[in-house]
């Protein structure tokens, strides 16, 4: 069980598929990691279920039967896949990947240095306005004190770090609107990796942010 | 009427003999059901038609990875048309992952054996816990799925506090997992 699970409404959001790609994304890897939100999920799934099921329909008329001819025609073509296998949906690169994130790590994709301070890859995420990293700092390390105007989600994959909210492990799920500044430190032993999704660009708040927020609002940092 | 067995026999029916017969009951119960549900979240009837035939396709293609003892068929084919409508709201940028690789329909191996019969069981406690909750606590939960609104959209259209929004989600939330686990324990 996580100390840090997503919130209710934000699990409902994610299994009422309403979600932007990057916010769905975090969510998606956080229920990967956490058992107890993947019963959450389950359930609002079933609720999804039960309203499917009580919504009310006409009676099947003439036009749903021709529907339904077209489609029974167009069956022929598809196949009734086998189940996936249960196998092993590890990246062989990227071991610590839950399978969800597998999907969005390109071929080549690799670390990159930021500022010198830590890793990040940026993740294309088509269709949605949100920057969505993976970013790694090496144990005792901290991330610039930032903040953010808008909401910001992370999820950690290995490791863990530490800010003034607390301690946050493999599976935890921080989400905060950006006012509040933070300072986050990686834990000790191996590299914090962590899926972040941030809404609007961060702003640097250290004594050498006047000077690189430019390049952070342009993207190229 | 179909029942949550009969349903999960056709699903199973089409796995193991692609049974057309079996895929034409499933397809009258349901697709109906998933073209209101496509409208709701403000599609246009002629597309939501269209999702709901592409979501009762794939009931046909992946049918042999519907497991009964994790999933009703109802929540099934709910995650599989929810899907599809995501997939229909984002065609209009750019092609997208398909969300059946990212957005799991549930874990794939769970190894939790003592769960599983009664997960076939919740869809049925759900609805009937559905009738359980507040009007307040309803409408939200139902502007969620329905009409493809975030919590936060949903505080602005009810012109609540986003907090209220969010306490409504929580008490409704927590009434369904605190009957659910009276049950399961």
């Amino acid at each position: 069980m996580s100390r840090h699970p997503a919130p209710d409404e934000l699990l409902l959001d994610y299994a009422a598929g309403t979600l932007p790609g990057g916010p769905a994304l975090a969510v998606a890897l956080h229920v990967a990691l956490d058992p107890s939100s993947q019963r959450t999920v389950d359930r609002l799934n079933a609720v999804g279920g039960a309203l499917l099921e009580r919504e009310p329909v006409p009676d099947f008329g003439e036009k749903d039967a021709t529907a339904l001819d077209q489609v029974l025609a167009r069956l022929d073509e598809v196949p009734v896949e086998s189940p996936p296998a249960a196998a092993d949906r590890r990246h062989s690169t990227f071991g610590w990947a839950p399978a969800p994130l597998v999907p969005h790590l390109r071929p080549g994709m690799d670390w990159r240095r930021v500022m010198g301070k830590f890793d990040e890859i940026r993740l294309d995420l088509p269709g949605d306005f949100h920057r969505v990293s993976l970013l790694r700092l090496e144990a005792g390390r901290g991330l610039p004190e930032h903040k953010h105007a808008g909401y910001e989600y992370t999820v950690v994959l290995q490791g863990g770090y530490t800010d003034e909210t607390g301690n946050y492990g493999v599976g935890d799920f921080a989400v905060g609107p950006g006012a509040q500044r933070h300072e986050p430190i990686a834990d000790p032993g191996e590299p914090c990796i962590a899926l972040i999704v941030v809404e609007n660009p961060i702003v640097l708040t250290g004594p050498w942010g006047r000077w690189l927020n430019p390049l952070v609002s342009r993207g190229w940092i | 009427m179909l029942s949550a067995d009969e349903a999960a026999d056709l699903i199973e029916a089409i796995a193991t003999r692609q049974d057309r017969a079996a895929f034409a009951r499933l397809f009258q119960h349901f697709a109906p059901r998933v073209k209101a549900f496509i409208v709701r979240g403000g599609a246009d009837p002629e597309a939501a038609q269209e999702v709901a035939q592409e979501a009762l396709i794939m009931v046909w293609r992946k049918a042999a990875s519907f497991d009964r003892t994790k999933a009703s068929a109802a929540t099934w084919v709910f995650t599989i048309a929810r899907n599809k409508r995501i997939d229909h709201l984002r065609r209009n940028n750019r092609p997208a992952i398909d969300t059946d690789d990212w957005l799991t329909v549930f874990a794939p191996e769970d190894g939790d054996a003592d769960k599983s019969v009664l997960a076939g069981q919740t869809y049925t406690r759900v609805k009937a816990l559905l009738g359980g909750l507040s009007a307040d606590q309803l409408v939200v939960i139902e502007k969620a799925f329905f009409e493809d609104k975030t919590h936060t959209a949903i505080a602005e259209e009810l012109k609540l506090p986003l907090g209220t929004v969010k306490s409504r989600i929580r008490l409704a939330l927590g009434r369904l997992r605190e009957a659910l686990e009276r049950d399961e324990s």
